[in-house]
């Protein structure tokens, strides 16, 4: 035995796991004790071995990681229930959300997580009973019976569920300047991907600062093109509470000129509650959406958002 | 798993309870990124979920859970690769500054701190097979099966680890670079 062959058999780490025949190991022992430098090694080994197990277990964020899986889990019974049942037409959101939702990676997970949220509230408020609106006409014969009324309830109980879990999520992540910034480094952007865009719809639908929001619209406005976006705005409007972001989205999908919005800009006109400005933009965005040539009624452009307004 | 397989979703709740933070620090400890692996764990449980028609039970879950993991972090490394950026000192020793009575244990977590950038600088093999066999105490057979390789190999492998690691940390002790 030589210090040689012990360095290049790896004897000494070898000896150290356990894993040395007998026989081989009192060969390698005989020669520690003639032999300063591989002593010396051995210990050095046996010192770093102990520190080793010191590195403390890193602290997994449990609650976080057990919410987005949760959130899966959930959406993978629903597929199961909903596949299982009699296949029933799609409707514009189905089509909406399934456009990207099987191909997004679990790496943007938070993201998935908020559109999913997004699909089942706007999937509510859609499908809520006391609601009936003109999007849904093809579904409704399929939705008018016992079967649907469970699934309702579930889908509702499920939306309450989410919404606390990404709203959680999203302030768990970030702060509202954080956030902010992270919305406004889009805007430089000439092509955000596919990606950016869906992020930028979440955000739209669920970030709870209406500062946030609005700059969300903002980035967004560039890319109406996109028929993600303008589907994305479509569906995130009706669950929009403040004037200032429905505004906004009013007159960015008239601009657009995208008459699958008709329904809800007629809805929005209507609609006692809704802020006066809201009902008056409306008004005039139905108003673009029947004028038949694009170029005579452009919407006039209200002064650039500010963000700090708020 | 096998319940799982058979359209029993709620067995998969319990099973990401028993070890979502084993697989979890395995991440941590491979990438060195609190965030990457949270990313890397739900990346794991997604395909569980979405590849649970192929789960063969002459497997054992935890190995295709390995496997799995292993498969999604090499995901996370080869874009890393592609756009590198910069890995921030504070997620790696993040929970090491959170130790109690850091005057006492000065030098000892500097030690810590030393080590695991020592632990940084290894290849992605070895630092594999160290997490494995030293940080999750795993048996040389286990690891081996994760590591889709004999027992011997993955003996040799951590012992060549252990190895480059002494060497690493020595040579960093003698001549401290930036983290
Ligand atoms: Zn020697």
């Amino acid at each position: 035995m030589n210090c040689q062959r012990i360095q290049d058999e790896l004897l000494l780490e070898a000896l150290h796991d356990g894993a040395l025949p007998p026989g081989a190991a009192d060969a390698v022992r005989a020669h520690l004790l003639t032999c300063d430098a591989c002593r010396a090694q051995l210990a050095s080994l046996e010192a770093l071995a102990a520190q080793l197990d010191r590195i403390p277990v890193p602290p997994a964020p449990t609650d976080r990681m057990r919410a987005g899986f949760q959130a899966m889990l959930d959406a993978e019974k629903r597929a199961l229930s909903a596949a299982s049942a009699s296949p029933r037409p799609a409707s514009g959101l189905d089509r909406f959300f399934a456009r990207f939702f099987p191909r997004r990676p679990a790496y943007q997970f938070a993201a998935s997580l908020s559109l999913l949220a997004l699909g089942l509230f706007v999937g509510a408020r859609y499908l809520a009973p006391e609601t009936k609106r003109p999007v849904i006409a093809q579904t409704e014969n399929t939705l008018a019976n016992a079967a649907s009324a469970a699934e309702l309830a579930e889908l509702r109980e499920q939306v309450n569920n989410m919404g606390r879990l990404v709203t959680y999520s999203l302030l768990q992540q970030k702060s509202t300047s954080e956030r902010l910034q992270s919305v406004l480094a889009t805007l430089q952007l000439k092509t955000p991907d596919r990606r950016l865009l869906t992020d930028l719809v979440g955000t739209l639908a669920l970030d709870p600062s209406v500062n946030v929001r609005l700059s969300a619209v903002e980035a967004l406005a560039p890319h109406t093109g996109e028929d993600l976006v303008r589907a994305g705005l479509i569906a995130a409007l009706p669950r929009e509470t403040a004037p200032l972001v429905q505004v906004a989205m009013i007159e960015l999908l008239a601009a657009a000129r995208d008459t699958e919005a008709a329904p809800i800009f007629a809805r929005l006109m209507l609609d006692e509650r809704a802020d006066p400005s809201v009902r008056e933009t409306a008004r005039r965005a139905l108003a673009i959406l029947n004028t038949p040539n694009p170029s005579t009624a452009a919407l006039p452009r209200r002064p650039a958002i500010t963000k700090t307004m708020i | 798993m096998l319940a799982v397989r058979a359209g029993d979703l709620d067995c998969l709740g319990e099973l990401f309870e028993r070890h979502h933070r084993r697989l979890y620090a395995f991440c941590a400890h491979l990438t060195g990124q609190p965030a990457a692996a949270e990313d890397i764990v739900q990346n794991v449980f997604h395909r569980i979920l979405k590849y649970r028609h192929t789960y063969r039970d002459d497997g054992r879950f935890t190995t295709w859970m390995y496997h799995l993991a292993r498969t999604c972090a090499a995901d996370f490394f080869n874009k890393q690769s592609a756009a590198p950026t910069p890995v921030d000192p504070a997620d790696l020793h993040g929970h090491a500054s959170a130790d109690p009575a850091p005057d006492a244990h000065a030098s000892q977590s500097d030690d810590l701190a030393l080590l695991r950038a020592a632990l940084h600088r290894l290849s992605r093999e070895h630092r594999e097979i160290l997490i494995l066999s030293r940080l999750q105490n795993l048996e040389h057979r286990e690891a081996a099966r994760i590591l889709d390789c004999s027992v011997g190999a993955a003996k040799v492998r951590a012992h060549r680890a252990l190895k480059a690691l002494r060497e690493t940390y020595f040579a960093l002790r003698q001549n401290p670079q930036p983290l």
